[in-house]
């Protein structure tokens, strides 16, 4: 015990006697949580992180979207709804329908392509084998994105690795880069961890009790996967498509490398107006927009989810 | 093992805590020795440029590097600090200076300011060059495949040829687009007329499908690859990467292009403007620029500096195009900001079209 080092050594020291020091004290009050005042405590660095570094930023955002911009890019903070009502020009509504196809492709091709792989883990792998499959997941994120668009053009190139092998299979080049394919690929790549771990978490949770109650009751195997796995992984499928649908629709970084003039998207589109446009106002109504219809998507949904819900219970 | 942290330990960590600060702030003050903190595109600098300035003056520059102007720009205007010199291509200057984000530069500290070029002496974006010094300069044309390509390109409207379809990119930025658009057309390069940037809209719409790209920092690599035949690029990075294509071509089309400048501009807020100067001064020297020109097979400025260039370079009429070309090169206009949202909005439509 070092903090006693200097004290004097008797025969009956026991834990109970020891004397607790003020910072111990404190700390053990704290940990506790039995007061209303130190579970609150402990809030506090993330209540911090997140007022300082996500609500004020939002606001930043938000109040310039009504602000106009000046001469030389600059911000002159004129109120108006000017921003909204060019954001709201029917000519910007393709390329939102564009990001949402997009983002609804990538998602549904991450579900089918992370489900089987959460399911298998969970419920086929054992022990240490699972940290094994989850690394492996996780190794395309220990490289920059960059590097990995990058390698994706020297696969998916046109003089690259896929069109070189071609016509020695005699078979014609394809034209793999800048198109739709080729974007929903990038995203579906980058974006797979994020469906497959919450599916992961939520199929872990499941007791195999369930299940073997569920064949003991007399369903097959497939009856018992669609009545009972299925449902029970639905937080699972809820988090992991909302992972993986909400950054896809702001992506720019895969338009820009891999979908060529013709696939702009809203994320490009936002970016542009901070970067090459200078328009941050502008740019901020953009994406306030982008943001509002999520959230207003979202909340659409847990409505109508809540609903089925009490029908079903009725 | 007993978990609980012991209050020796609680107490070291507090108090490095508190000296974590103190520690920071210690790292980023000033070290005794001269510093200066340099900001330049990549690519963009001689190999013994930096060194052999470091050797002769005692200075160590911090050498940070961007790769897209408009990206150096948001950090300066977003008021980052740390920054005493930057190199910013001329239609920048005027923008830099309105927003106060650039010093004056006082010409009684270059010794070898009068070197430059008479016609790099009073740019129209910087008629005094009280604000930016001169540093490399390039032109806007179109760079080729010569085992693709055939005829050699003499037209902007070789851009435009259905048989290079998704092997052309064009650069992603408004000047040298819509300019050198305006350029095939036969359009005044400033309009603001509607009718002209209507034309210029729907020729480029029209372009859209036949592009692999729109960019700017990538021309020269897809050029090298073959990944592209035919691209709008920038004089000096399509000629590096002839060096080692060498189907790789470069052609100033007849309709007239641009010639850029990039100058160094002493960023507002710097401590170190006395060695900034120093830095600028040094790059004035003839033999200098010239191992920058060499490196970089960008021209220079230097009207010294010929005696020093690698002679391949100096008799490339693609580097210092020759006094025929010269005259189909201007300067690119310094356009009234509302000109210029014009342009900026016309380049939207065109994006998302």
């Amino acid at each position: 015990m070092a903090a006693d080092q200097g004290g004097v050594i008797t025969a009956e020291r026991a834990p109970q006697t020891r004397r607790i020091g003020p910072v111990e004290s404190f700390l053990s009050w704290l940990v506790k949580g039995e007061n209303n005042l130190a579970s609150q405590l402990l809030l506090l660095p993330t209540s911090f992180w997140l007022t300082v570094f996500l609500l004020v930023p939002l606001g930043l955002l938000l109040a310039t979207s009504f602000a106009q911009r000046g001469d030389y890019g600059s911000i002159v903070w004129h109120f108006s709804f000017g921003n909204y009502l060019r954001a709201l020009n029917p000519e910007y509504l393709p390329i939102l329908l564009r990001s949402v196809r997009y983002a609804l492709a990538a998602t549904i091709v991450c579900l089918i392509l992370g489900y089987p792989f959460a399911y298998y883990v969970s419920f086929f792998v054992e022990g240490r084998k699972k940290d094994l499959f989850l690394i492996a997941l996780m190794i395309p994120f220990w490289s920059s994105c960059l590097i990995s668009i990058y390698s994706w053009i020297i696969i998916l190139g046109s003089e690259g690795l896929i069109n070189s092998l071609l016509p020695a299979l005699g078979l014609p080049k394809i034209q793999f880069l800048n198109t739709s394919f080729s974007v929903i690929l990038g995203l579906t790549y980058f974006y797979l961890p994020f469906m497959v771990l919450p599916l992961y978490s939520s199929l872990e949770k499941i007791p195999k009790t369930y299940l073997e109650a569920s064949k003991d009751l007399g369903a097959g195997c497939v009856q018992t996967f669609l009545k009972v796995t299925v449902p029970l992984s639905f937080p699972g499928i809820f988090a992991g498509v909302l992972l993986t649908f909400i950054p896809c629709v702001g992506d720019f970084l895969t338009a820009e490398f891999l979908g060529g003039p013709q696939n702009y998207l809203v994320g490009n589109l936002i970016q542009n107006q901070f970067m090459m446009a200078q328009d941050w106002p502008f740019g901020a109504a953009l994406a306030s927009l982008l943001i509002f219809f999520l959230l207003s998507g979202l909340w659409v949904y847990k409505k109508l989810e809540g609903r089925s819900l009490g029908m079903e219970l009725r | 093992m007993d978990q609980k942290i012991t209050r020796r330990e609680f107490i070291s960590l507090g108090v490095s805590t508190l000296a974590l600060p103190a520690f920071l702030s210690s790292c980023l003050k000033e070290s005794p020795k001269q510093a200066l903190n340099f900001y330049n595109w990549s690519n963009y600098i001689g190999k013994n440029t930096i060194p052999n300035f470091e050797k002769e003056t005692g200075i160590a520059v911090n050498y940070e590097l961007f790769s897209d102007e408009e990206e150096m720009f948001a950090k300066l205007k977003t008021g980052v600090q740390g920054y005493d010199l930057a190199v910013a291509t001329d239609f920048l200057i005027p923008r830099l200076k309105a927003l106060n984000l650039v010093s004056p530069v006082p010409h009684d500290k270059l010794k070898n300011l009068d070197n430059l070029e008479p016609r790099f002496r009073k740019p129209p974006y910087d008629p005094n060059l009280d604000h930016s010094v001169p540093y490399l300069w390039g032109t806007t044309g179109i760079g080729y495949n010569k085992k693709k390509v055939t005829p050699a390109p003499s037209s902007w409207k070789a851009l435009w040829d259905p048989r290079y379809k998704g092997k052309m990119t064009m650069l992603d930025n408004v000047r040298d687009a819509v300019g050198c658009t305006l350029l095939m057309l036969g359009l005044p390069t400033d309009t603001s007329d509607p009718a002209h940037l209507e034309r210029v809209k729907k020729a480029l719409i029209e372009q859209k499908p036949l592009l692999k790209r729109y960019t700017s920092a990538g021309f020269d690599g897809d050029l090298l690859a073959e990944e592209s035949w035919l691209c709008q690029g920038w004089s000096g990075d399509v000629l590096r990467a002839a060096k080692e294509n060498p189907a790789v071509d470069y052609a100033i089309p007849q309709e007239g292009s641009f010639l850029y400048v990039d100058s160094l501009c002493l960023i507002q807020g710097g401590r170190h403007h006395e060695e900034a100067l120093k830095f600028i001064d040094y790059l004035l020297k003839p033999e200098v620029i010239a191992e920058v020109t060499n490196t970089v097979s960008y021209p220079n400025p230097n009207r010294n500096s010929a005696p020093y260039l690698s002679k391949s370079l100096a008799a490339d009429p693609r580097v210092y195009p020759d006094s025929r070309t010269m005259k189909r090169l201007s300067f690119y206009n310094v356009l009234k900001p509302e000109v210029e949202d014009r342009w900026n909005q016309l380049w939207q439509q065109i994006k998302v079209a």
